[in-house]
């Protein structure tokens, strides 16, 4: 006897929210820190952590990360 | 059929976007924006941003117009140093700037003469906080701005 016509929807959106899970659970585990700067017309470049510009560039964030200090609001 | 919707969606996303960027003004604001107007427009995207940790809004020439936490001294003497060090990074003033790292996220934009930088917890989503940190300088930027919300933001959209 074939499933009825909205369990079979609700087990598609149910595998599609799965997937959106999984997929946000590898980017957390797998994203490294970077450094990305914009440019006019839509030109960006990424600077690696060990090169000279990308170290300048963590320790220029490292100084705001901390002066924002942690997160105040509930 | 999905594949139709999604081409669908992103022909009228172009067509927004390009309405966005229309109205943008390239130029430095004619006049900084008071401190008020600075303190309501980084009260709005503090609001906006469930993410955001601080943040500060800076003028033409760098000073701090508005800045969360005690320290406003510090976030413009810091910001300088980010645009600094990204400016000599290629040798080209930047637009906007993003670095994660894992303690957090800080972005940095430049915008119709006025400046913003936030920090973020980590994994926040940066097309919008970018996007809400252009809008915020825009509207602050333009000269009927009265410290009331910005009007576009993507919290009326959804």
């Amino acid at each position: 006897m074939p499933p009825k016509p909205h369990r079979v929807l609700l087990e598609r959106v149910s595998v599609y929210a799965d997937e959106a899970a999984a997929f946000m659970r590898r980017r957390r585990v797998a994203r490294r820190p970077f450094a990305r700067l914009y440019y006019p017309h839509g030109r960006s470049a990424d600077h690696a952590q060990d090169s000279r510009s990308g170290a300048e560039l963590f320790v220029a964030a490292g100084r705001l990360i901390e002066v924002a200090g942690k997160k105040q609001k509930g | 059929m999905a594949q139709m919707a999604t081409v669908t969606i992103q022909e009228a996303r172009a067509r927004v976007t390009v309405g966005i960027f229309a109205d943008m003004p390239d130029a430095a604001a004619a006049a900084p924006p008071s401190g008020k107007a600075a303190e309501a427009a980084l009260e709005f995207l503090t609001e906006m941003s469930p993410d955001l940790r601080g943040a500060a809004i800076l003028g033409p020439e760098g000073e701090v117009l508005a800045a969360t936490g005690e320290e406003a001294g510090r976030w413009g003497e810091d910001a300088a140093a980010l645009f600094a060090v990204a400016d000599e990074a290629e040798g080209a003033p930047v637009e906007q700037v993003h670095i994660a790292t894992e303690q957090g996220e800080v972005f940095a934009v430049r915008n119709a003469g006025l400046a913003a930088v936030t920090v973020t917890d980590r994994f926040a989503l940066a097309s919008l906080m970018l996007f809400d940190m252009r809008s915020t300088l825009r509207q602050l930027a333009s000269p009927n701005f009265g410290g009331s919300e910005p009007s576009k933001s993507r919290k009326g959209e959804g």
